[in-house]
């Protein structure tokens, strides 16, 4: 029976794909390039999977894939019932407060209804509390930086790598939420009860993966 | 790849056929080891937590049984002035699950061993596994996984680090993800920090057998759990010569699933590729002295509507009838 493993698509996914080349793990180039579903990897009876970043805990978590790799500010915004290995330590960016130029934390404090866009809202509300604020959330999943320029939030919470996007937009950092990197996690069941074959795999991804910034 | 079992499910047939035989065949064996079968009422009416089934009986908030140790333990304080000693029980539970896809109702086979606290000593812990490795044999499950564990491992450096009840919960919770890193993540600027860090590593380093005994060289709590660990050698020495076919067993240093609850060596089923443990058990001396009893109790519960559903996602793991 092979084994599967979730890779993610999208910015962390980008990174992972350049990573991986050359190691045991790594894709198969012609199979990646058609729709098949599950990608041959240069190790045979391992499998890869490519998941939206949002999905992909929850194909670990319930044992469809045995390993995944996923950002920690996805993991912590789903909560699922799965294992988190390690912390790979790329793909670092960090989770941030960020506001139209000019707008300070105090004057947010003082805004009797305070709105903040984002994908994180779990995240976003432990901060509140932590904070002893309260504001209305505005779920977006995409272009969140585009919220305040538009008036349907007075900031947002999003993740910042280089913060170009944010410069781009005229917005600038005011708190840091936490910091994200991506995650090696594991199905619960696959690997206690069958850790002789999935401790293997995620030494090779861990060696191949992490201190690579 | 694991069904999405309904809710409430209704078992036809073959799956209806192997709940009656599983219940049977494990009750004879509990039976045999000397446990008397109690069937607490299916309504219980003492607090219940959320997740449990709540319904109201005229005035009076009440709840289908989502415990059997929870139920068990308000029948025998109520009803006997001294340890009942060796009981078992058989039926359906009803509690919200953690995995979406397990079904609210689900049938359970267990027992318990509740003694007076100056009667109980490791004999019972070892006979409680020994009764445990006879589980696969019973149900025809062909190859099966045991893993022991210890409450203590994880339990006694945090008391000794004060930490609070809030930076507990979290270091459990980072070492259910088997994850160190956020042990350090949770303590950042503890004392503790790095020490406790280092002792989880320790601990999720490694999960088999006698040699992961070893990984406890490396904590910084090595000496604290001295005791801890030569019991745990222990157990090993008493049952690995008598570990039946089919059968392996593995030392696993960092098992905090209910660590709120469990006070000494734990006890999980697996069989290879299970989504979720088969059986679950260990020792909890801290359930009675709270009811207002000294009396100490171990036990394990098999979860046979996960059995029931392995069975039908791989039939390849049994033995057919």
């Amino acid at each position: 029976m092979s084994i599967l493993i979730a890779y993610p698509k999208g910015r962390l996914g980008d990174e992972l794909m350049k990573l991986l080349v050359d190691t045991p793990l790594a894709l198969d180039a012609t199979a990646m390039k058609s729709r098949v579903l599950r990608i041959p990897t240069a190790t045979p009876e391992v499998q890869a999977l490519l998941l939206k970043g949002s999905d992909l805990p929850r194909y670990v978590a319930a044992g469809v894939a045995a390993l995944g790799i996923v950002g920690s500010d996805t993991l912590d915004e789903l909560d699922m019932d799965l294992l988190e290995l390690a912390d790979l330590e790329f793909g670092a960016c960090r989770m941030s407060l960020c506001v139209p130029q000019g707008t300070t934390l105090e004057e947010l404090r003082n805004r009797p209804h305070l709105r903040l866009a984002t994908k994180f809202q779990r995240s976003t509300e432990a901060w509140l509390a932590k904070e002893g604020l309260t504001a209305e959330l505005v779920p977006l999943s995409s272009s969140v930086e585009l919220a305040p320029l538009l008036g349907l939030a007075d900031g947002i919470v999003d993740l910042v790598q280089t913060g170009g996007t944010l410069k781009a937009h005229g917005l600038v950092e005011i708190a840091l939420l936490g910091r994200s990197s991506a995650r090696l996690v594991a199905a619960r069941g696959a690997y206690l009860s069958e850790p002789h074959k999935i401790k293997p795999l995620a030494e090779i991804l861990i060696k191949a993966l992490k201190h690579q910034d | 790849m694991p069904v999405r079992t309904p809710h409430f499910p209704d078992l036809l047939f073959r799956a209806a056929g192997r709940l009656r035989r599983w219940e049977t065949a494990l009750m004879t064996l509990l039976e045999q080891a000397g446990c008397r079968e109690m069937h607490p009422s299916m309504v219980m009416r003492d607090p219940v937590p959320e997740g449990a089934l709540r319904f109201f009986d005229g005035e009076d908030l009440v709840a289908l049984r989502w415990d059997f140790t929870v139920a068990l333990a308000g029948v025998v304080t109520r009803r006997f002035p001294e340890p009942p000693g060796r009981i078992s029980y058989a039926g359906p539970v009803f509690r919200r699950p953690v995995q979406p896809w397990e079904a609210v109702e689900r049938f359970e086979v267990g027992c318990e061993f509740i003694q007076n606290g100056a009667e109980a000593n490791g004999e019972s812990d070892l006979e409680l596994a020994r009764l445990l490795m006879a589980v696969p044999g019973a149900i025809g499950l062909k190859n099966a996984i045991i893993h022991l564990g210890n409450a203590a491992l994880v339990r006694r450096p945090m008391e000794a680090e004060q930490l609070s009840p809030e930076q507990t919960k979290a270091v459990v919770s980072a070492l259910s993800r088997r994850a160190p890193h956020r042990v350090l993540q949770v303590l950042e600027g503890h004392p503790a920090a790095e020490r406790l860090t280092a002792h989880a590593q320790a601990l999720v380093s490694e999960l088999g057998g006698a040699e992961a005994l070893k990984a406890l060289d490396a904590s910084p709590y090595a000496d604290l759990l001295k005791d801890d660990r030569r019991h745990m050698e222990q157990a090993l020495r008493s049952l690995l010569p008598i570990l039946p076919p089919n059968l392996e067993l593995r030392l696993d240093l960092a098992d905090v699933e209910g660590l709120d609850f469990y006070t000494g060596p734990t006890l999980r089923l697996w069989a290879p590729g299970a989504q979720q443990e088969l059986a679950s058990g260990g020792r909890y001396d801290g359930l009675y002295p709270e009811l207002g009893k000294p009396w100490q109790a171990a036990g394990f519960c098999v979860r046979i509507s996960r059995l029931l559903d392995l069975a039908e996602t791989r039939p390849d793991l049994f033995e057919q009838p």
